[in-house]
């Protein structure tokens, strides 16, 4: 002890300079916070960024523990100790500053990142994902800077941790792919929630929900399908932009698909014809008129009915075939009516020419009965968006479903379409216009087309 | 194993979305949902060889993948018992047949030991043509739902058969026909089901013109002139001699070119006749191609009728007579016999052209080949009638809603 205080008093200065060195740099530490941080916290006020109080309570304290280390390294320096030991105590100095420095830094990006993310529209999962990337980040450069303090050959580490890396980076290329594109979705408001989307690849429907990885639409058919937004990336993207009009209530779309039910009825001549139609019921009339018609749709000028197009072709007698043919099937709202009708302008035309022909061998009028199911189709559309899109994809029985057969189920001239419109949507003018059509003379697809041309032009 | 065989897929449904739509096959999806515990049992008399069988390859895993459960089995029989049957099958195409009393009383025996072997697991048994049409003596046993599906034209049947026949289908739940002037008034529900052409088979589908050209080298043909095809084997039902009249009367006034293209039956020897008079009836005219196809030739077949400007049908009677819906579907111009299914394919000045004489088909053919936008019309509107009526999925359609409509009776049924 004796020995010591000896020493002291022999070479007070040269422990007096570090010990002054540390003080003094722990001073300065004191003010420079005290000026660093007023400073800093005058330009907040002024910013009004809500991450600066993250900074101020993340790094006051370590600051003043980095100039607590700088004191001890000048100390070191200054001191009288043996190189070696300066040497090593340069660098646990330098350690503890790295190690300090690195955990302040972790620290911080996790703060700002949770803070900022959230209002990005991040889901929780990327959330923790992008901290977790940037933690590890952090930890690796801080653990590389500290290897490389103490000499300990890096490179290699450094290749390893690349090929680790780019293995994980092939693993995951989906995910960060998807990561990507959500970070150019979100980012570059391509598309926003509400939106009404069409893909290349088909999907067509409203936007409900955009994460990072995905994006969810509902499609016309009702059902929710999550796209991943690599594929948004990729394909053609039509953005129709937000919501029309969304309509009271959905309009469901159904089908009526027809079995053909033979009778084994059939006239080779113009009185077994109306005899025999007059003891059929009328679904052997609907058939002959109407189901006709899905048969041969295609054709413009479409003939006018079963009756009309034998008459002119097996017996020849374009004269009533014309009669008949001039009926106006859109004047009549029940297949009674319309059968008391072909019956009156047959035997009109037999009273006055009772000949009228016979049909060759195997061009008889064989007289078939329509069985109809009526089945529920997967689409609903609840704007006029939505309807010109279902229009263009559901088959023409079920175009004709709610065209023709409306006008027989409502027992009115209109359809299901117009009622829908006007009901469901307030478009009286709209729903007027596609009233007004007689369906009778378009093909269903010049008709698909024409309802398809109108809403759009009114959307 | 041989379950394994018809449950080989040939086209997946989606296949033909690019054809029909994709909603099509999504209500195709949907009727086969509501079909669903359901089995449907199908019961013919052989796995392969014929047209049934070939049918029922198609459809059967069609049906699978709706979600519809169909199964496919055969009924046993002797060579005798298949002579017997034979006789039948032409005793109801109107052919003057005599069939003993031993013959009938054969048919029983191989029904009944037939219905006595055979697992009758089906909810819907579906029984295709005479064959094994009186399996419906097990419905008092077992009850279920029975159709009889037959394929052959019974328009003007041998009465004696046919009144044998009846009293078996009258116990059916259902008869499907596939022409309306099969159909007879009898007390069980008929439907009309046609049958119909896969567009995606060998014989339909599109192929390159390189092909059809490499086919037309093949056999000589040349396309400086105007084509005129018949593909059907030769019988003089399908009146080949009659064609060839029609064309040298048009040749008169307008160059063109016949081909008549067909194979001759194992099963007809009056096939090889039929053949060596249109040989000789042809001698000597370079425009007239007589071509022997062999059977399975499905895409020379189809490159002939692609060449072709206008294709000829022009049968004296007819089964249903599909090459004409081959013919539209390509979109040709058809001139044909008003015979069988035939007017069901062509509506006449619309989707073709039909003809009751040579003279007929002379004017018909003079129009057409002096009028070839009216021609492209037909075409066009041919292929869309087929579009609509005659391809594969309509059928799997309709015999859907037949087997729902065996559940679900009236004329009216929302599901």
């Amino acid at each position: 002890m004796g020995q010591w205080i000896q020493w002291l008093t022999g070479n007070w200065l040269q422990v007096a300079i570090p010990v002054i060195a540390f003080l003094a740099s722990y001073v300065v530490g004191l003010w420079l916070r005290r000026v660093a941080y007023d400073a800093f916290n005058r330009w907040i006020a002024r910013a009004k960024w809500e991450g600066s109080r993250l900074v101020v309570e993340t790094t006051r304290r370590p600051f003043l523990h980095w100039f607590l280390l700088l004191g001890g390294y000048i100390a070191i320096y200054v001191s009288v100790l043996p190189p070696e030991w300066k040497t090593a105590g340069g660098k646990i100095v330098a350690t503890l500053f790295i190690l300090s420095l690195t955990w302040v830094v972790v620290r911080l990006s996790e703060k700002l990142l949770e803070l900022s993310l959230p209002k990005l529209k991040a889901p929780p999962t990327p959330t923790t994902l992008v901290v977790n990337i940037v933690r590890v980040s952090v930890i690796v450069v801080g653990v590389l800077i500290v290897l490389d303090i103490w000499g300990a050959p890096t490179t290699p580490i450094i290749l390893v941790l690349a090929a680790g890396l780019f293995i994980a980076g092939l693993a995951l290329r989906d995910t960060i792919l998807n990561l990507f594109s959500g970070a150019q979705v979100v980012w570059g408001e391509q598309i926003k929630v509400g939106d009404f989307i069409r893909l290349g690849s088909g999907e067509t429907g409203h936007v409900t929900g955009i994460t990072w990885r995905n994006t969810q639409i509902r499609t016309l058919e009702g059902s929710s399908v999550l796209i991943p937004n690599s594929m948004l990336a990729r394909t053609t993207l039509t953005n129709y932009g937000h919501p029309v009009k969304e309509a009271t209530f959905p309009l469901h779309f159904s089908t009526r698909l027809h079995l053909k039910e033979l009778t084994g009825l059939k006239a080779s001549n113009l009185r077994e014809l109306v005899d025999t139609l007059k003891q059929v019921p009328d679904s052997v009339v609907y058939y002959h008129t109407h189901h006709f018609l899905e048969e041969h749709h295609y054709l413009t000028p479409e003939p006018a009915n079963d009756f009309a197009l034998w008459v002119s072709d097996a017996l020849g007698n374009e004269v009533l075939g014309e009669r008949l043919a001039s009926i106006d099937t859109f004047d009549f709202s029940t297949m009674g009516a319309l059968k008391e009708r072909l019956v009156d302008v047959i035997e009109d035309y037999l009273a006055r020419s009772p000949a009228g022909g016979t049909a060759p061998e195997g061009r008889e009028f064989h007289f078939i009965r329509s069985r109809s199911i009526i089945l529920p189709t997967p689409y609903v559309a609840r704007d006029l968006r939505e309807f010109v899109e279902v229009m263009k994809k559901i088959t023409i029985d079920s175009i004709y479903f709610h065209v023709f057969d409306a006008r027989l189920r409502l027992q009115k001239a209109t359809n299901d379409f117009s009622i829908w419109i006007e009901d469901g949507l307030g478009e009286q003018e709209l729903a007027n216009e596609i009233s007004r059509f007689d369906p009778y003379l378009y093909t269903l697809e010049s008709l698909r087309a024409k309802i398809i041309q109108l809403v759009e032009k009114h959307i | 194993m041989e379950e394994e065989i018809y449950r080989q897929s040939k086209s997946k449904i989606e296949d033909y979305e690019t054809i029909v739509g994709r909603s099509y096959i999504e209500e195709l999806k949907i009727l086969g949902d509501r079909l669903s515990g359901k089995i449907i049992q199908n019961i013919n008399s052989t796995y392969v060889g014929g047209g049934v069988a070939e049918i029922l390859s198609h459809l059967v895993p069609l049906f699978n993948q709706l979600g519809v459960d169909a199964r496919w089995n055969v009924i046993q029989g002797s060579d005798k018992f298949f002579e017997v049957t034979k006789k039948f099958h032409n005793a109801l195409h109107g052919k003057d047949e005599k069939i003993s009393p031993e013959e009938f009383s054969l048919f029983l025996e191989i029904n009944q030991r037939n219905l006595n072997e055979l697992n009758f697991f089906g909810d819907i048994l579906f029984v295709h043509d005479p064959q094994p049409v009186a399996l419906i003596a097990k419905k008092d046993e077992i009850g279920r739902k029975w159709v009889w599906r037959c394929h052959i034209d019974v328009s003007n049947p041998n009465q004696e058969v046919w009144d044998f026949l009846r009293g078996f289908i009258h116990d059916y739940d259902a008869v499907a026909f596939s022409s309306p002037s099969f159909s007879r008034q009898i007390p069980v529900s008929q439907f009309l089901i046609s049958p119909s052409i896969d567009p995606l088979s060998d014989k339909n589908k599109e192929i390159p013109p390189e092909a059809i050209d490499s086919v037309l080298a093949k056999y000589g043909l040349g396309q400086d002139k105007p084509m005129i095809v018949q593909v059907s084997r030769f019988d003089y039902l399908k009146d080949p001699i009659g064609v060839i009249n029609a064309f040298e009367r048009v040749k008169r006034n307008i160059d063109c070119q016949l081909v008549l293209a067909g194979g001759t039956a194992s099963d007809d020897p009056e096939s090889e006749k039929v053949l060596n008079e249109v040989m000789e009836r042809a001698a000597g005219n370079p425009d007239i191609h007589i071509l022997l196809i062999p059977p399975g030739s499905d895409i020379e077949i189809n490159a002939l009728q692609r060449a072709a400007t206008i294709i000829m049908q022009k049968s004296l009677k007819e089964g249903f007579g599909l090459t004409v819906s081959e013919a539209l579907w390509k979109r040709k111009p058809v001139i044909a016999g008003a015979v069988g299914g035939i007017p069901l394919q062509i509506q006449h000045r619309f989707t073709g052209l039909l003809c009751y004489s040579i003279e007929g088909a002379v004017y018909a053919l003079r129009q057409l080949l002096t009028n070839p936008e009216y021609a492209g019309w037909l075409g066009e509107n041919g292929r869309q009638h087929v579009k609509q009526n005659f391809l594969i999925t309509r059928q799997l359609r309709d015999y859907l809603l037949m087997f729902l409509s065996l559940y679900y009776p009236g004329d009216v049924v929302q599901l």
